[in-house]
This record gives structure tokens, C-alpha cells and sequence, in this order.
């Protein structure tokens, strides 16, 4: 049998099981918060009679707020070692690869809080899984809330674009077979 | 090299029930959260007039008729499902998130060992094409309006689900024949 070597060949050992189990938290959370939030704004505008939004907004602000928190806690353990792959000698896809991570860290903190600030400059209350009360930090200001709502739809359009990029990547490794997807299934 | 195809092909399911999963997970979730929002008896159908305030309206940056018919588009849902559909739809919805994540599990299954995981993948993937004929099937019976939104992308879960389970149950059987 005769061995060819992958142009693409990822770091082999595993990654750890909190990365491996948060990676596919975040991955169902930002689906669904994508393909909630599109069928949301449908929904007719709040007013004393019409509450249809008052539970997906609050469900959107609390998996947002979970899903910044995931973030944060994926970057801090997976930083040092993108930043050490990137200062090494490699082929210009594993550059990509590291730039792609990086940036999706950066653009999902980025649609979070922009939908944070939003959310508090809009004066609507948000309640951690309705039970803890998240503070504004702000009174209402309309201006600011459809500046940072904007903030928010463009940084999430680019994450789209971004999400896509890293899904026809994994699919180019599970073809090419070369140990990557197989790192982000293995929870021993 | 027989080996090397196997694993590749492995790879590969694993990824494609993974992605397809995580966005029926997502869908399955919403059309449960849209049946507990949307219920027979609140606003839009007791027939409030839609409220739109100018500053609401700048800041979701739509016109008056777009907010107006939002009203409309909740009562098209309302007056277009029959009495059984809601608790139908809330049935499915949950049985399709329970048969998603144990579709999710087998593409773990997959990827750390073998050869059962992939009678349980098969197994998944007959029960998420089932639950998706349940749903055209239902979707056939309910009013045009709500009709037209639910058919076509039910059928290309259908079609997804049937090539996912034909792609398994052909590799299982080249795999039988390798070993």
C-alpha cells in the first residue's frame, strides 16, 4: 500500500473533549439562532395586544449570551496553540485554516455583543434564562440601538459567509481523509 | 488502499449527517417554538389592528403595510391549520429533534468505531425520513396558504434523508463484501 502524503496534513493529536463538545454546542446554537431570528422579525411588532415576539427574543438573547460565553472559553483554550500554527512554516490552506478560526472567534464576540448593546440601548429587559437579570448598561437611545442593531446584522451576514468557508473545508477533509474531521468526533 | 477508501467514505457520512443534522436540529427546534408562539386565541386572531409606530417602524426599517401584514401573515397560519395540526406539528417537531440528536450521536458512532454504529446510522436516517413523509403527508392536508410554505422544503428533506440512507445501507453492504 503505498503512502501518499496529504498537501493539507493537520496537527494529529486530539483535541481536548470540552473543545471537541463545545465546537458542536456552538454549531447547533448558531443555526438555530440563525434560522429562528430569520422567522422572528416576521412575527408583528410588540405592542400591549401583540407579544408574539416576547419568547423568541428572549430564547435569542439567551442562547446568544450562552453562545458568547462558549466563545470565549473555545478561544482562551484555542488561541495560544492557532497563534503557534500560524508562526510556523506551512502551506498557504493551513494559513487560511488558522485566519478562518480566528475569525470566526472574532465576528461571533462581535455579533454577540452587538446584539448585547442593542438589545440594551432598544430598553427592553433580558433575563439569563429567565433567571438572572442581566443589567443594561444604558438608558434608551434609539440612534445607538439601529447602530449596534446594524453591527449586528452585518457582522452576522459575514459569519454566515464565514460558516459556509469552514463547512466546504471539513467536507475537503473528510474527502481527503487526512485526520481532521476525525479529531472533531473523538471524545477520548 | 480498499481500507483507506472505507475510512475516507466514513469520514465523509460522518460530516454530511453532521451538517444536514445540525440544520434539522435547528429547523425542528423552530417549528416547535413557532407552534408554542402561534396559537389559536391570541391577538391576531381575536382581530386587533396592527400597532405601528412610526419610530418602530424606522427602526426595523419597514413600511406601513409590511407591519400591517405581518398581522395578516399570522392569521394566514392561524386560519390555515386545522384544529389537529398544532398538536401534530408539536408531536413531530419533538420526535424530530430526538431522532436528530440520535442521528448526531451515530455520526460520533462512526468516526470512533464501526461496523454496528453503521446499522444505527441506517436506522436514524430511515426514522428522519420517515418523520419528514409524516410531515409532507400532514402538510398535504392542511390549508394552501400554509401549504405552499411547508411542501417544498419538506421534500428536499425527504430527498436528503433518502440519499443519506441509500448511501449508508450501499456502503454497509460494500463493507459486508470487503470483510
Amino acid at each position: 500500500m503505498s503512502e501518499t502524503k496529504n498537501p493539507v496534513e493537520p496537527e494529529s493529536e486530539n483535541l481536548p473533549r470540552l473543545v471537541v463538545l463545545l465546537h458542536w454546542l456552538l454549531a447547533a446554537s448558531v443555526f438555530f439562532l440563525f434560522i429562528s431570528s430569520w422567522w422572528m422579525l416576521s412575527l408583528p411588532l410588540p405592542s400591549a395586544e401583540f407579544t408574539y415576539r416576547e419568547l423568541p427574543f428572549q430564547l435569542h438573547k439567551n442562547i446568544g449570551i450562552t453562545v458568547f460565553i462558549v466563545v470565549i472559553t473555545m478561544a482562551a483554550m484555542r488561541v495560544r496553540a492557532l497563534l503557534r500554527e500560524a508562526s510556523s512554516p506551512q502551506g498557504w490552506l493551513q494559513r487560511l485554516a488558522v485566519v478562518d478560526h480566528l475569525l470566526l472567534y472574532t465576528l461571533l464576540t462581535v455579533c454577540c455583543l452587538s446584539g448585547y448593546m442593542s438589545s440594551s440601548y432598544s430598553g427592553w429587559s433580558t433575563t439569563l434564562w429567565w433567571l438572572v437579570d442581566i443589567p443594561s448598561m444604558t438608558a434608551e437611545n434609539d440612534d445607538l440601538n439601529i447602530l449596534f442593531s446594524d453591527v449586528h446584522l452585518w457582522s452576522c451576514w459575514a459569519l454566515l459567509g464565514l460558516l459556509l468557508l469552514h463547512i466546504g473545508a471539513a467536507i475537503y477533509h473528510g474527502i481527503g481523509n487526512d485526520g481532521a474531521i476525525d479529531k472533531m468526533f473523538r471524545l477520548r | 488502499m480498499k481500507n483507506e477508501i472505507a475510512k475516507a467514505n466514513v469520514s465523509w457520512l460522518a460530516i454530511i449527517i453532521m451538517l444536514f443534522g445540525l440544520l434539522l436540529l435547528a429547523s425542528h427546534s423552530n417549528e416547535l417554538l413557532k407552534q408554542k408562539v402561534i396559537g389559536p386565541g391570541s391577538s391576531a386572531d381575536l382581530g386587533f389592528a396592527a400597532d405601528c409606530r412610526a419610530d418602530e417602524l424606522e427602526e426595523e426599517q419597514l413600511s406601513l403595510e409590511e407591519c400591517q401584514l405581518m398581522v395578516s401573515n399570522v392569521r394566514i397560519i392561524l386560519s390555515s391549520s386545522p384544529q389537529w395540526y398544532r398538536s401534530y406539528q408539536l408531536t413531530l417537531s419533538s420526535l424530530g429533534i430526538a431522532a436528530t440528536l440520535f442521528s448526531l450521536v451515530t455520526a460520533f458512532s462512526l468516526i470512533n468505531r464501526q461496523s454496528p454504529e453503521l446499522r444505527l446510522a441506517i436506522v436514524s436516517s430511515a426514522l428522519l425520513l420517515i418523520i419528514d413523509v409524516a410531515g409532507f403527508v400532514a402538510a398535504v392536508n392542511i390549508g394552501p396558504l400554509l401549504r405552499a410554505q411547508y411542501l417544498w422544503p419538506l421534500l428536499l428533506w425527504i430527498c436528503i434523508h433518502l440519499c443519506m440512507l441509500v448511501a449508508l445501507i450501499r456502503f454497509g453492504q460494500q463493507s459486508a463484501m470487503d470483510s
